[in-house]
């Protein structure tokens, strides 16, 4: 037996921690999200009005000098974006389809391109 | 000890090694479960492409926005996103479960309890402020 | 009545896999699948399997039963309809019929040090208050009977995963109030075939005949994991 080499520490700990902070916002702020934005004004339960280009502009842009809406983009985008990225990286894994440094450079990257996409758009 | 390579198609003599199969997870019902947790993130990132469309058609000006709207209201987006949103509500589930398990910190019921609490009130503050009622 | 018992019976000598030989056993209320394995090596004497103790405290007859891991003395045939299937226990090598290699489970125990690592040599009792022995308790009543393994499909896709068992120990001494060595077992469980080769299916804890809830403790062991990898980081 050879315990004189230790094995690598993996970096798991810095994505774990985005998919379960992304897990978190997927289970507590997802669910509200997708009923005031999808469904409610699709069965007509939230009216047009509401949702105008001059209301939403500043709600995203202005409320809480900004602050407001980078805390949703982060709690509805860019944090679940990573939860997912995790979720499909190890389940190719689980599929024997990979997961391996492709498939984590791939999932975690796009992840990382469209969280950074969503900031650019509400600056 | 005999380290043997695992996988190898041919079993050396002396012991049958199995091989896992790509379908394991079909093979029974706690397995299915488990996947269907892992598959909630699929309909998630179709709404999250959507705010990202949503997004990208703020930015461009009202008419864009105007079409975006337009966009979300039609059937089979709708469609998607109510699956969206039940998936949402199963991985909230299995999530609350786990949790208290992974950081026993109180006792298990109050914790799951609490977390439903948390997005209630998230949805409720979400709901009210889009309508227009906050 | 009578039942059937379907055997996946392998011969590493003619066979090239196993291949399932159906036997009728005599079963009441209170036959086990262990009992009727006996049964049936009353009728073929050919037949292997591990047993001993008969009281789910041994850990040595675990088999598939209906391809779920279980100890063969504590699942009882009145659970089951009139024919089930009993097979060696999962991601195991096979050496002869229900008698898997348990080498790689006891390489990945041994991997943790699951043994109290304490330089104080004094001979003075180490008290313990109940406080801290709740911490670790319940990981304490593992019985080494790898069912976890056989129910864990990660340690099936890599191997090389320490898999549900040996975290829960190394979890267990780590917790202990009397034990100093958990800088020496964290570099095994900060790999990747540590604590992190687990996605928390949870099967194992489903399927342990203790209670153990290996689960919980593999993933008590990531926040373990994490809070190390943190302070490494101010480290030079």
């Amino acid at each position: 037996m050879n315990n004189t080499t230790q094995p690598k520490r993996s970096d798991e700990p810095v994505w774990w921690a985005l998919f379960s902070a992304g897990g978190v916002c997927f289970a507590v702020v997802v669910p509200g999200a997708i009923l005031a934005l999808a469904l409610l004004p699709a069965f007509g339960g939230i009216s047009a009005d509401n949702l105008s280009y001059p209301r939403i502009s500043a709600l995203l842009h202005d409320a809480l000098w900004g602050l407001a809406g980078l805390a949703f983009i982060g709690s509805v985008i860019c944090l679940p974006l990573f939860h997912a990225a995790h979720r499909i990286h190890h389940g190719l894994h689980d599929l024997k389809l990979g997961g391996g440094l492709l498939s984590k450079v791939l999932c975690y990257g796009s992840a990382a391109a469209l969280s950074l996409l969503a900031i650019y758009l509400v600056s | 000890m005999n380290l043997k390579k695992p996988g190898s198609s041919k079993p050396e003599p002396g012991s049958y090694q199995p091989v896992m199969p790509r379908n394991w997870w079909l093979q029974h019902r706690y397995f299915q479960i488990y996947m269907l947790r892992e598959a909630t993130v699929l309909p998630l990132l179709f709404f999250i492409g959507c705010l990202l469309y949503g997004l990208y058609c703020l930015s461009l000006g009202e008419t864009q926005w105007q079409h975006w709207l337009a966009f979300m209201a039609q059937p089979w987006v709708v469609l998607l996103n109510l699956l969206a949103f039940s998936a949402s509500l199963f991985h909230a589930k299995t999530f609350f479960e786990l949790f208290p398990r992974v950081m026993p910190l109180a006792p298990p019921g109050l914790m799951i309890a609490g977390q439903w609490l948390a997005t209630l009130l998230v949805a409720t503050g979400l709901v009210l402020l889009l309508g227009g009622w906050l | 009545m009578s039942k059937t018992i379907n055997i996946a019976r392998y011969n590493p000598q003619t066979d090239s896999r196993p291949q399932l030989q159906a036997f009728q056993v005599e079963s009441d209320n209170s036959t086990s699948v262990l009992d009727a394995l006996l049964q049936v090596q009353q009728q073929d004497p050919s037949l292997g399997f591990r047993w001993s103790c008969r009281m789910a405290i041994c850990g040595s007859c675990g088999v598939m039963v209906n391809g779920i891991p279980k100890l063969g003395c504590k699942t009882f045939l009145r659970d089951y309809p009139d024919e089930l299937t009993v097979s060696a226990l999962a991601h195991f090598n096979v050496e002869k019929d229900l008698i898997v290699d348990m080498q790689p489970f006891l390489t990945h125990l041994a991997a943790v040090k699951p043994y109290l690592i304490n330089d104080d040599q004094s001979s003075q009792p180490h008290r313990q208050t109940p406080a801290q022995l709740a911490k670790y308790q319940q990981f304490a009543n593992c019985i080494n009977c790898g069912l976890c393994y056989s129910a864990c499909p990660q340690f099936g896709l890599n191997p090389e995963f320490l898999g549900p068992a040996a975290i829960t120990l190394a979890q267990r001494y780590n917790l202990d109030s009397r034990d100093a060595g958990k800088t020496a077992r964290m570099p095994e469980l900060n790999s990747k075939n540590g604590v992190w080769g687990c996605t928390f299916v949870g099967f194992c804890s489903e399927v342990c005949p203790k209670k153990v809830d290996p689960a919980a403790a593999v993933n008590q062991g990531k926040v373990a994991s994490a809070g190390d990898f943190i302070i490494s980081m101010f480290k030079p």
